[in-house]
C-alpha cells in the first residue's frame, strides 16, 4: 500500500546521487514535501551531547546565525527532538508548541518530525525535520519514514561506507602517487582536471582508510602496504 | 580559499547565458546568512575563462547549456584547462539527464537545478565548499 508514494519524488535521482550535494538536495526535498524548511542529518550523540553539525558526514540546512558560531562543538544537547532522537528507534513527530526546540530557533516550526536510521557498521543516525506542518498520521509518518530510510542506505553506500572499505580506488592511488611526488593539492587538481576540494575530500578519505594524520605519514603508509611504488 | 582567512569577501561567478539568472541569483544572495558575498556574471565560456585566469573566484556557478557549446562536459575542462582550481557547480532548470553522473569526471564538483537554488542550499555550498577538508596537521608541509 505504501509503495505507489513511496520515494514520490526520488525516482532515478536516487539512483544518481553521487556526492554529498546531492544528498542534501534528496533531504531537502524530502523535508520540503512535509512543509519542513530545515532539516538536519546527524550521528546520535552519547547521554548528556548534544549534535556535531560540523561533522563530516552530517547534512543539515540550519542558518548559521542560528547556530553561532559552533567551532566543532555540539549543539542541542537538551533539545527535545534531539532527546527523543536517542530514546526512540521508531520514527516520531513532536508538537513544538509544548516542546520548544533550539535548534529550530526562529524558524517558528510548529512541529518536529524525526526517522531513527542506522548503517550497517550499526551506527545510529537521526534525521529531524522541523516545520510549519501539523504532526503527520501514522500512515504518512510510516511514508516519510520509508523515504528517509531509502536516501540514507543511497547515502550509506555512497558516502558512509567508504571509511569502512580497505584498499584505494584509481583516483585515491592516482593522488597518494603524486603527493609522493611532492605536489600540493592545488597542483594536483592541475594536473588532474579536479578541484583542489576534490583532491582534499580525496586526501582525507585515504587518511581515514589508512588511519593516518598527515600527508607524509599517508604516503609512508602508502608505500610500505604497497598500495604506491 | 577559506574567505574568513583570507579577509576578502567570498566571490562567486555566475557563467549563465541568460541575464535573468543574474538578477535572481543576486536576489537570492542578499538572503544568504554570513559574510558578505560578491557575484560576478559573464555570458558566455570565453568570458568565464578570462575571469577565472584573473584569480579571486572561489565559486564558479556554471549554466548546463551555454550557447553555442552542448553542455558542461564541454564546458567545465575549460575551466580546469584555464588552471582553475576552485568548486564548479552545474546550474540547470533540468538535472535529470543521465549524463550529469558523469560530473565528477569533468572537473565539476556539484550539480543543483535552478528552482532548488535558495538561501539554504548557497550556505550548504559555501560551507561545503569553503572549509578545510584537512585538520593543521595535514596543512601543505613542502612548498
Amino acid at each position: 500500500m505504501l509503495m505507489p508514494e513511496a520515494a514520490y519524488h526520488l525516482g532515478p535521482e536516487l539512483g544518481r546521487a553521487v556526492n554529498r550535494m546531492d544528498f542534501f538536495r534528496l533531504f531537502k526535498a524530502l523535508a520540503f514535501h512535509q512543509q519542513c524548511q530545515y532539516f538536519i542529518l546527524s550521528e546520535v550523540a552519547g547521554e548528556d551531547e548534544g549534535i556535531n553539525l560540523q561533522h563530516p558526514h552530517a547534512l543539515h540546512n540550519l542558518p548559521e546565525s542560528w547556530l553561532g558560531k559552533t567551532n566543532g562543538r555540539s549543539v542541542g544537547s537538551d533539545d527535545p527532538s534531539v532527546l527523543q532522537s536517542k530514546r526512540s528507534t521508531a520514527p516520531f513527530s513532536m508538537d513544538l508548541q509544548d516542546h520548544p526546540s533550539s535548534l529550530a530557533g526562529a524558524s517558528g516550526a510548529q512541529a518536529a518530525i524525526g526517522v531513527p536510521l542506522h548503517t550497517l557498521a550499526a551506527k545510529r543516525y537521526c534525521l529531524l525535520m522541523f516545520g510549519d506542518t501539523e504532526q503527520p498520521q501514522h500512515e504518512s509518518l510510516a511514508v516519510v519514514a520509508l523515504d528517509a530510510t531509502l536516501i540514507f542506505q543511497r547515502y550509506f553506500e555512497v558516502i558512509l561506507s567508504l571509511d569502512s572499505i580497505s584498499g584505494l580506488n584509481e583516483r585515491e592511488i592516482q593522488i597518494v602517487r603524486w603527493t609522493s611526488e611532492g605536489k600540493t593539492s592545488a597542483e594536483i587538481a592541475i594536473i588532474l582536471g579536479l578541484s583542489e576540494h576534490t583532491v582534499n575530500s580525496y586526501i582525507a578519505a585515504v587518511l581515514r582508510k589508512l588511519h593516518v594524520v598527515n600527508r607524509a605519514q599517508m604516503v609512508a603508509s602508502a608505500l610500505r602496504s604497497g598500495l604506491i611504488t | 580559499m577559506n574567505p574568513d582567512r583570507t579577509g576578502h569577501p567570498l566571490k562567486i561567478l555566475l557563467v549563465d547565458d541568460d541575464p535573468a539568472e543574474h538578477l535572481l541569483l543576486k536576489r537570492t544572495l542578499e538572503k544568504v546568512d554570513g559574510p558578505p558575498i560578491e557575484l560576478d556574471y559573464v555570458g558566455d565560456i570565453d568570458s568565464a575563462v578570462e575571469c577565472v585566469k584573473a584569480g579571486d573566484i572561489d565559486i564558479v556557478f556554471l549554466d548546463n547549456r551555454l550557447v553555442p557549446n552542448n553542455d558542461f562536459r564541454e564546458t567545465a575542462p575549460q575551466l580546469r584547462e584555464a588552471g582553475y582550481v576552485g568548486p564548479i557547480g552545474i546550474i540547470s532548470s533540468d538535472i535529470s539527464g543521465s549524463y550529469f553522473q558523469q560530473f565528477p569526471d569533468f572537473g565539476v564538483d556539484f550539480r543543483i537545478g535552478k528552482d532548488e537554488i535558495d538561501r539554504t542550499a548557497i550556505s550548504f555550498i559555501i560551507s561545503e565548499y569553503t572549509r578545510d577538508q584537512l585538520s593543521d596537521n595535514c596543512a601543505e608541509d613542502f612548498s
